[in-house]
């Protein structure tokens, strides 16, 4: 729920409660005042039948009635009371008041009633309530209106702060710039948010040198067990340790592969390729492909080629490696025989191979390590790679697989 | 039999016209023999690499120095003279990068390979820019370097207008061909440059994932082209034998290829 319908409902309901008591109150009040003047009122006509009838005068009068009696009559009460009378004409009893009074005039006894009608206090009350209704309405649609225009000049700097926390990022080079504001508690979570974003970032970085160290550091030992390795190799040495020795080669390979590609990757997250420059990517498509012409032809796959002219404005290393692991990729999973296909125009590049279809979930093949087949040749980084690198340029790549052929298809 | 020579094509004759007898005075092959050995200065602080690099260059007749720190290498830099200097960039006391400069300064000749840990574009543009002739990433394998060594040491010092021989092989690399006697052998590309690989670390056991990174570079996985090195490899040994009917290229079970001659 958002605050401002939070607000408005709870105000909504402390509407409700004080307009309902206050108008309870102000109909009783309203009720208690109107009974007291129409009393007065009667009272005073009541006085005014009196002196009528002190002068001598004849009243007849509808609604008031005139007893004479004896000195009996003093001893009856004043009344104000409610009786119901029968109106001829809406041919329904309607709520009367009547005040009836005993008098002593020129000497004779006479008990004088008067009557009038009362508005129904049905329709009072109804009225009453249609009218606090409308200020239940009004003060809930001014309120909330109130409330809108409120929140944005006060909720202003909150409201662009989050979008700024919403669009930060700690691996992003820019500092976290907070609006100004001269709300106090608005301030206070500036502070709070610009500190965490201070020791996100901190931790961030300390991260990625680790991981970028980490990974140097590995290099080093790296190559010394590679040259060890071979110096081992200008030995004579007998099958069996040949054997073993080809595994650890296998096995430092391996690992080295692995290693740059993650630090690859770690770089590609910091967007710490900044070489960018015009590159005509066909003439890069051409070059790959002829370096590994012979890797297609050791396996005897048919190449079909349609390329168009394409410039794209990017890293150029970041470029090759785009290029020869989507090649790489297509070479290692084709079968023998089989068909790759390479087209370039100016909307998109898709490479396409033969292939029996994926054997683990296609949403894995983006992933690290997602590979399904183990003891295949790949170091399960190169797809992920070519991800990450499409996503530093806003391209999209996809994958479908049709007609027992796999394609990746990047769209510019 | 086994030389490279720096001298003019007129001297290139001039052995290879009288090629055994020449040959007999050398008592040893030397790849790096021209009027004088290749001398390289190692700058590394990681003492078994230092170690396995002067082992191998030194059993190529070069003279091998050593610096393991930045102050060590600026005093030899100071004091000698050297046709390549292999640097690395991480020091215990300092960058690498920062003596390019100072080598560019004073000997304009020397070639200048890095060697360094970080796989970093920055690093390498910036030493590629400030001098350095080549760059290579930790882990390397030695026949890498070497080859490396050996294309800067021919294009600076001997100025790329030396052949390579052996036997009555010669390559000529500005034009990557291969003449036997003088006729020329028809190779691809890649053959080429499996051969000069081979050629340049004669003797030693050559592994096929050194040749794969030699010939394609890392971006790619090694099992697929490994049936390829195979295929470039029959054809390269069947040309070289049909034309001197020697077999150069031994076959290390298990372990990869050894050119010997």
């Amino acid at each position: 729920m958002r605050l401002l319908s939070k607000l408005s409902y709870y105000y909504f309901w402390l509407s409700v409660f004080v307009l309902g008591i206050t108008g309870v109150m102000l109909f009783l009040f309203l009720r208690h005042e109107v009974s007291k003047e129409i009393e007065e009122q009667l009272e005073l006509q009541t006085d005014m039948v009196a002196e009528e009838i002190r002068m001598g005068r004849n009243v007849n009068f509808p609604l008031v009635q005139i007893t004479a009696g004896d000195v009996q009559l003093m001893k009856l009460p004043k009344v104000f009371k409610d009786t119901l009378l029968y109106d001829r004409l809406q041919k329904e009893s309607e709520g009367y008041y009547y005040f009836a009074e005993s008098k002593k005039i020129n000497s004779g006894y006479y008990r004088i009633k008067v009557m009038t009608t009362y508005i129904g206090w049905n329709n009072y009350s109804r009225t009453i309530i249609y009218i606090f209704i409308c200020i239940a309405v009004m003060l809930i649609i001014l309120g909330t209106l109130v409330n809108y225009f409120i929140s944005s000049r006060i909720w202003k700097p909150f409201l662009i702060n989050l979008k700024r926390m919403k669009g930060y990022s700690v691996s992003s080079r820019e500092e976290l710039e907070l609006a100004r504001t001269d709300v106090k508690e608005f301030q206070e979570m500036n502070f709070v948010l610009a500190d965490l974003a201070a020791r996100g970032r901190r931790e961030y970085n300390a991260l990625k040198e680790f991981t970028e160290n980490a990974s140097h550091e590995i290099q080093t030992p790296l190559s010394i067990l590679r040259t060890r390795l071979e110096s081992i190799s200008q030995l004579p040495v007998n099958d069996d340790l040949a054997r073993l020795l080809n595994d650890a080669k296998q096995a430092v390979l391996r690992l080295n592969k692995v290693n740059k590609g993650l630090l690859l990757l770690a770089k590609l997250e910091n967007d710490a390729f900044t070489d960018k420059q015009s590159i005509l990517m066909d003439e890069v498509l051409r070059r790959n492909f002829e370096l590994m012409e012979d890797l297609f032809q050791t396996k005897a796959l048919k190449v079909t080629q349609a390329i168009q002219q394409k410039e794209v404005f990017v890293s150029s290393s970041l470029m090759e490696i785009l290029i020869s692991n989507l090649l790489s990729n297509a070479l290692s999973y084709c079968p023998a025989q089989g068909t790759v296909s390479i087209s370039l125009n100016p909307e998109s590049l898709e490479i396409g191979n033969d292939g029996p279809p994926l054997t683990f979930e296609e949403s894995k093949l983006f992933t690290r390590f997602g590979k399904g087949a183990p003891g295949l040749s790949g170091n399960g980084l190169g797809l992920s790679i070519v991800k990450q690198i499409c996503i530093s340029y806003q391209w999209t790549i996809a994958y479908r697989y049709a007609e027992n052929r796999h394609f990746f298809k990047i769209s510019f | 039999m086994f030389v490279l020579s720096l001298n003019s094509t007129k001297l290139a004759a001039n052995i290879k016209g009288n090629s055994k007898e020449f040959l007999k005075t050398l008592k040893k092959p030397n790849l790096y023999v021209s009027t004088q050995p290749m001398k390289v200065l190692f700058v590394e602080d990681e003492p078994v690499l230092l170690e396995e690099m002067e082992t191998y260059f030194s059993s190529l007749d070069c003279i091998c120095e050593q610096a393991c720190t930045f102050r060590q290498a600026e005093q030899k830099l100071r004091d000698y003279m050297y046709d390549v200097v292999v640097l690395d960039i991480t020091l215990p006391d300092g960058s690498g990068i920062d003596l390019i400069t100072d080598i560019r300064k004073s000997h304009i000749e020397t070639g200048i390979l890095i060697l360094s840990a970080k796989d970093s574009l920055q690093d390498k543009l910036k030493g590629l820019n400030l001098g350095a002739d080549d760059y290579l990433t930790k882990p390397f394998y030695l026949e890498e370097l070497n080859a490396r060594v050996n294309a800067i040491y021919r294009r600076k010092t001997l100025k790329g207008e030396e052949q390579i021989t052996f036997d009555q092989f010669t390559m000529e690399p500005l034009s990557k061909s291969l003449f036997f006697d003088s006729k020329e052998v028809c190779l691809t590309r890649k053959e080429y440059d499996m051969l000069i690989y081979f050629v340049l670390n004669k003797n030693r056991v050559v592994s096929k994932a050194s040749i794969v990174e030699h010939l394609w570079g890392d971006h790619f996985d090694q099992n697929d082209n490994f049936d390829t090195v195979y295929v470039h490899l029959m054809n390269l040994r069947k040309k070289l034998s049909s034309t001197s009917g020697k077999d150069y290229i031994k076959t290390v079970y298990g372990m990869g290829y050894k050119f010997t001659f």
